[in-house]
């Protein structure tokens, strides 16, 4: 293993790939390859990029000709709502690239999925070892496709018993830019909570995402791992810390009404406990996050503090205006590489106004 | 000395007076506070003394006061209805003047003596007897008044504050322990604000499972309350639950609502010289409830399930199971004292997991809480309970229908069942799970029927 080793990491341009991708040019003895439909926004040093969606059929042959051995597999849409062009890239997407490697000399294949996966269920155990059955809430669409994604690695790591598949679920991933539920909560104004209820919650600082990524790619770890800091807290302790207002909400109109839109969170997400075993992470994995819970929730509050000084709205708004540029042109892309060009244009089209309502 | 010495002052009826000057004075008692003024400014005006006088004569000026007095009397007479004074004499009258004079200052009596003397020597009888009626019925409205007042019992705070005052007086309250007071009082209140503040800032800490210690002792009171006073419960066989080792607790379940767990729990918190917490494992449907789920998990309490109760037991804890679960929580008053059916073993397994010996516990008293008469599957079904029960009193009386009774409670630990004897494999050797299921059974139900022999009274033990 002394040779130089090789890395595909697709979905390069979006956050996570991009840091993964930065944090292993770091080591000696990587070369790092990244996939993308577009190039990243600030160009990563030594990076060797390569401009391609993930779908695309000749993927297999792009790991054998740069005798690839080690996928992560990044791109993924962090999408609430559910649509076609969202599932194709994000299910499709894994599928058509995981399965790429199976006869390309590819050993391991990282991915990222969410401790959400497990679901939160009364009769939940109080700590979720990771061979628990994935009960998760198909309600918030990323959440959707995780399921899919893990049923489907599920069956190729049957499939492709020596391949190293190293699935990471994480908690609650918080930190200064990553755009999980829990910050996404975290930044609203008022954070909805449930009348009377008060589960306890794991969380992951965004910079032990990228490390504990980093160190499954260069251990060649093989398994799925749960990985949270310590030590889980009540959600009101987390609200308190963060300096967080909670706006008690009655359960049941919790659930029947259009509230459920102010959470990113589902209700049950809310009500009931949904705590990973983390002893696999520590004693198989081998790792160790850097922040714990406490002040991975300093972190948000501390760097939302300072946002309510920073005269950073206008830079904040051209960066939104951006951001929406590129997701428009890249759902262009897709639909037009897809060929299903009419479904896609429909469903997206239906989309759009249901934002709008 | 001066006794033959009188008055210089001018009556009103405009004779000379007639009593005797007061020593030093040139005026008797009763002219002496009018004419001092005067006196002071060097001229006498009995002119002015005069004129405070009717101008009518003794005669007007004698039946105008008389009139007076009757109206007097008359409302006096109507504020104390039913009350007639006994018949006058001077000895009675005497009585009665000594008798309040008794409630003014010294200077002022011999004052009054001498006004009544005075006017002894003018007034006639009628008037006299007038003024007999209004003493009479004066001194029966403030009696009466002070009985109403009496009535109030203002005498139980006078006796408290008297029992502070005598404990100042022996000495038993010094300075330096009313000090020492002060500090307490200062200083729970400033922990108890601090607490109250570090609620809201999210300075405080839970372990994995979500145990709050300090909430726990925070609401200790209120379940003191409850082992001690309420169901005053006797605890016997302390000694066979271990100081530090991990044991596992199977005990009866009962009395509609989980007050059980409570108590078993303040039984070991309260009594056993370790004061471990008791980790009861609690059914999957009490994590669905508002407001109890937190406060189970917060004191330290988790769902019932295998991997939960191995992993307390790993921990060294002392776990506490009910193996009858709802079916013995919702048990008819009719089937009190009879065990249910054991679960599905689950109890067993954690046991044998984690070869943690079986402490067998019989509680008597929680099946009385409660008289459930009837189980509605119909409201159960609406309400989302696991079971609905019909009491005298609930659901007809509301949340007041909650109240438990007031029994006498008695938890008996029995003597621990090792399991370190079994192979590591004997988890999964469903024959012996359901034997040993079946053994602590039967060992909790022989110590149910032995103390419930014992029992001479539900409520007095």
């Amino acid at each position: 293993m002394d040779e130089q080793r090789v890395v595909l990491i697709t979905g390069v341009s979006g956050t996570w790939g991009g840091r993964l991708a930065q944090r292993l040019l770091a080591e000696p003895g990587f070369h790092v390859i990244g996939l993308d439909a577009e190039p990243p926004e600030d160009e990563i040093e030594g990076l060797d990029f390569v401009q391609a969606d993930v779908r695309n059929p000749l993927l297999a042959e792009l790991l054998r000709s740069e005798s690839v051995t080690i996928l992560a597999h990044m791109a993924f849409l962090e999408t609430a709502r559910h649509s076609e062009a969202a599932f194709d890239f994000n299910v499709m997407g894994t599928m058509k690239a995981v399965g790429a490697t199976a006869e390309s000399g590819v050993r391991q294949v990282v991915w990222p999925s969410s401790t959400m996966v497990y679901g939160a269920h009364p009769d939940n155990s109080a700590f979720l070892k990771e061979n628990t059955t994935l009960r998760g809430s198909r309600s918030r669409a990323a959440n959707r496709y995780r399921l899919e994604i893990e049923s489907f690695l599920n069956g190729f790591r049957r499939q492709a018993p020596e391949m190293a598949l190293a699935v990471l679920r994480f908690a609650n991933v918080v930190g200064p830019t990553a755009s999980s539920p829990m910050n996404q909560y975290l930044r609203q104004p008022v954070a909805p909570i449930l009348l009377g209820f008060d589960p306890m919650m794991q969380l992951i600082h965004e910079e032990d995402v990228v490390e504990a990524l980093a160190h499954a790619v260069l251990t060649g770890a093989d398994g799925v791992f749960n990985v949270a800091a310590d030590p889980p807290m009540p959600l009101t302790r987390i609200l308190a810390l963060a300096g967080k207002l909670p706006l008690p909400v009655p359960h049941p109109l919790a659930y029947r009404t259009r509230l459920r839109r102010l959470s990113p969170f589902s209700p049950s997400y809310l009500r009931y406990r949904w705590i990973a075993d983390v002893t696999a992470m520590r004693e198989k994995l081998g790792f160790e996050p850097q922040y714990g819970a406490v002040e991975a929730v300093e972190a948000v509050a501390t760097s939302q503090r300072i946002a309510r000084y920073r005269p950073g709205s206008e830079a904040a708004a051209y960066d939104e205006e951006r951001l929406r540029a590129t997701i428009e042109r890249r759902r262009k892309q897709r639909a037009s590489q897809t060929g299903s060009n009419g479904q896609a244009a429909i469903s997206e089209q239906a989309e759009r106004e249901a934002d709008h309502e | 000395m001066s006794d033959d010495r009188q008055c210089t002052a001018t009556t009103r009826s405009g004779a000379r007076c007639k009593n005797q000057a007061q020593p030093g004075s040139a005026f008797c008692y009763a002219h002496q506070t009018l004419a001092e003024p005067a006196e002071q400014n060097g001229s006498r005006t009995p002119d002015r003394v005069e004129n405070r006088t009717p101008g009518a004569g003794d005669e007007n000026w004698r039946q105008e006061m008389a009139a007076e007095i009757d109206n007097l009397i008359e409302e006096l007479q109507e504020t104390t209805p039913g009350y007639s004074p006994p018949p006058f004499s001077p000895r009675a009258l005497v009585e009665l003047v000594r008798q309040s004079l008794d409630n003014l200052p010294p200077g002022m009596r011999v004052d009054v003596l001498y006004r009544l003397r005075d006017a002894l020597q003018r007034d006639d009888v009628e008037t006299w007897r007038g003024i007999w009626y209004l003493m009479h019925y004066w001194r029966y409205y403030q009696d009466a008044f002070v009985s109403r007042l009496r009535a109030l019992s203002l005498e139980e705070p006078l006796a408290a504050l008297k029992r502070v005052t005598n404990l100042i007086e022996e000495g038993v309250l010094d300075m330096d322990t009313l000090k020492g007071a002060w500090f307490m009082l200062s200083y729970s209140l400033k922990y108890q604000a601090d607490f109250v503040r570090r609620r809201f800032t999210g300075e405080y800490d839970t372990d994995p499972w979500g145990l709050d210690w300090e909430l726990l002792e925070a609401v200790r009171p209120i379940f003191t309350f409850l082992y001690k006073v309420y169901w005053r419960v006797q605890a016997n066989g302390l000694e066979h639950i271990p100081d530090y080792e991990r044991a596992l607790i199977v005990a009866n379940h009962s009395g509609q609502l989980p007050f059980d767990g409570a108590m078993i729990a303040g039984t070991v918190m309260l009594e056993h010289p370790s004061q471990r917490l008791v980790r009861n494992l609690y059914a999957d449907w009490f994590p669905s409830l508002p407001f109890l789920a937190p406060f189970l998990e917060k004191m330290g309490q988790s769902l019932a399930s295998v991997e939960n109760g191995t992993a307390l037991l790993s921990n060294d804890e002392l776990v506490a199971v009910y193996p009858e679960g709802y079916k013995g929580v919702g048990k008819l008053y009719k089937e009190r004292y009879r065990l249910a059916r054991f679960g599905r073993g689950g109890f067993v397994r954690m046991a044998l997991n984690t070869q943690a010996p079986i402490i067998p516990t019989a509680v008597v008293g929680a099946e009385e809480t409660y008289i459930s008469l009837y189980k509605s599957n119909r409201l159960a079904r609406l309400t989302g309970f696991p079971y609905f029960p019909i009491s005298p009193t609930w659901p007809w009386l509301g949340l007041l229908g909650l109240i438990p009774l007031p029994t006498k409670w008695t938890i008996d630990f029995g003597e621990p069942i090792p399991m370190d004897g079994y192979g590591p494999d004997a988890t999964d050797n469903l024959v012996l799970v359901s034997q040993l299921t079946d053994q602590v059974r039967n060992i909790i139900q022989e110590m149910l029927y032995e103390r419930l022999a014992q029992r001479r009274s539900v409520f007095l033990g």
